[in-house]
């Protein structure tokens, strides 16, 4: 590791990266990956300890949940989804991914500052390993869904790229909005709760439980869709992942797609250059 | 490498009164009709520090509490950032402030060696040399594939301090850990710490005690609401915090 090197220096003084923000973290990320992959290892192992289940829970957790908002379904609604158990978990796993990137990401300087104030290392590892093991997560649940690709007799078309994609986006989202919330937390606990209650609400507003059409197909007048998808990323994102593996056209027009990958850039961009410029004075907080 | 590993030029470093809370929501709401000066919000714990300190020479820092000690080992490690002036440190950093923080109570102690030394900058392989000498040195093998909730805190002290020693560091930072565990450990964790003082290793050591000071130091800087108030001899330095603390 670079900076373990015997001729490492550590500089400090006032300069401070502004628009090529992004570019340092990355650099600071494959500087300490190894840090970084014992950080992911560590929660992995924490996560299974002293359960006999183990891995399994990773599986059982979205599948609960997934009968739970089936049999709701069956009841409250006559809408005719023929993946509909697939539509369910896979919104349930996209939208842990992002929920639970943001709510670790928020509290991961706080909860670590016994770390933070022993050993300097950039604070931004803390954020990325949330992300990272919420990605291994995310992976190591979609193996639940193969009985159901094979049920369904679906086959992975060239839309399965979507799936990386999908990835990608919201893990810049949420670590995106993670930049911001994670050093606002360390002044205000407030943050951390006031995320679990946003989380909570949006949860409900995004199409987790139910497809996308169920939103855009009559339900809302027409003129309000297009801010949904602007406001609501998320929407677009868990319906990538669904199209990803149903191969059904991505019923969303291409310049709603294009302002959706752009601001969510944009959010990273913006909390990377706030994150960098502020984690300095917020780990006094701490 | 340069010959001076650590260089501070003219340090200052502000430190939050108002640390959080309900102070803070108050501050949002009352900001637009009455903006807080920036003596009430900060004050100045380091000011004007300027600081060079040779390779494998060992300085002491002594001064009332409060007076900005380990906030200024702080600034050396880089955990914080100076709010004015510079700060270089070459090689590899360790401060010793405390043992067995960033241990994980749900994995066991070679898992924890194994984290809390890439922490510190080690890859794999480094980490499989130093293993051993580490459970060696911490005299609890035969628990060492327990997981560290199972530890008296004795025992995590002593592994705390067996990683911490182990490391190996340019810039060896102490502050105020001269010993831990029972009388034996003690004695074993005091002949470690003469050891890395001895060492081509650079050394600051921040501790009220001036027998620990003059045995080991090279240079004693007596330091008092944040600025060094001597040029690094060591009679002046106890002269001054005598008459300060009496």
């Amino acid at each position: 590791m670079g900076d373990a090197s015997e001729n490492s220096v550590l500089r400090i003084d006032h300069r401070l990266p502004f628009l090529s923000a992004p570019f340092s973290i990355g650099k600071n990320l494959y500087q300490y990956r190894q840090l970084l992959s014992h950080f992911v290892s560590r929660d992995m192992k924490v996560k299974y300890h002293n359960s006999i289940l183990g891995y399994a829970w990773s599986v059982l957790e979205p599948l609960a949940l997934t009968v739970t908002f089936y049999i709701l379904f069956a009841i409250l609604s006559d809408s005719e989804d023929p993946f509909r158990p697939l539509t369910i978990l896979l919104g349930i796993l996209a939208w842990s991914l992002f929920g639970r990137t943001l709510s670790g990401g928020t509290s991961c300087i706080q909860r670590n500052s016994s770390l933070i104030q022993k050993v300097y290392f950039p604070r931004e590892i803390f954020l990325f390993s949330k992300s990272g093991f919420n990605i291994l997560q995310f992976l190591l649940s979609l193996l639940v869904i193969i009985p159901l690709l094979i049920h369904y007799d679906l086959t992975p078309t060239k839309q399965i790229l979507f799936l990386p994609l999908a990835l990608i986006m919201i893990t810049m989202l949420s670590t995106g909005l993670a930049f911001f919330t994670s050093i606002l937390q360390t002044k205000a606990r407030d943050v951390e709760h006031m995320v679990t209650i946003g989380l909570r609400i949006s949860f409900y507003l995004s199409p987790v439980f139910y497809p996308l059409e169920m939103i855009t197909k009559g339900r809302i007048p027409e003129q309000y869709i297009e801010t949904y998808l602007i406001i609501n990323p998320m929407a677009t994102y868990i319906t990538m992942i669904r199209s990803a593996f149903t191969g059904d056209a991505l019923n969303i027009p291409i310049h709603n797609l294009v302002i959706t990958f752009v601001s969510t850039i944009v959010i990273f961009w913006i909390g990377a250059i706030y994150f960098i410029r502020k984690e300095r004075k917020a780990v006094k907080f701490i | 490498m340069s010959n001076t590993p650590i260089l501070l030029r003219d340090v200052a470093l502000d430190y939050p009164r108002v640390k959080k809370g309900a102070g803070f929501i108050r501050e949002i709401v009352t900001r637009r009709f009455k903006k807080k000066p920036h003596e009430d919000k900060w004050f100045r714990a380091l000011d004007k520090i300027n600081l060079e300190v040779k390779k494998g020479e060992v300085i002491g820092i002594i001064g009332p509490n409060g007076s900005g000690k380990s906030t200024l080992l702080r600034v050396i490690a880089g955990i914080y950032a100076p709010d004015e002036g510079r700060v270089e440190v070459q090689g590899r950093i360790t401060l010793l402030a405390g043992v067995g923080t960033g241990f994980n109570q749900n994995l066991t102690g070679r898992e924890n060696i194994s984290l809390t030394a890439s922490i510190y900058g080690f890859d794999r392989k480094a980490i499989r040399e130093i293993e051993e000498e580490i459970i060696e040195f911490s005299g609890i093998r035969s628990f060492i594939d327990d997981p560290m909730r199972t530890y008296s805190a004795g025992m995590r002290a002593r592994l705390g301090f067996a990683i911490i020693s182990n490391l190996d560091p340019d810039v060896l930072l102490m502050d105020e850990v001269m010993s831990v565990g029972d009388h034996e450990f003690r004695k074993k964790s005091r002949a470690r710490i003469e050891e890395l003082v001895k060492s081509d290793a650079t050394v600051v050591i921040v501790s009220h005690s001036k027998a620990i000071l003059k045995s080991l130091c090279d240079k004693v800087y007596f330091i008092r609401q944040g600025q060094i108030m001597n040029d690094g001899d060591f009679e002046t330095a106890f002269e001054l915090y005598e008459t300060v603390a009496a």
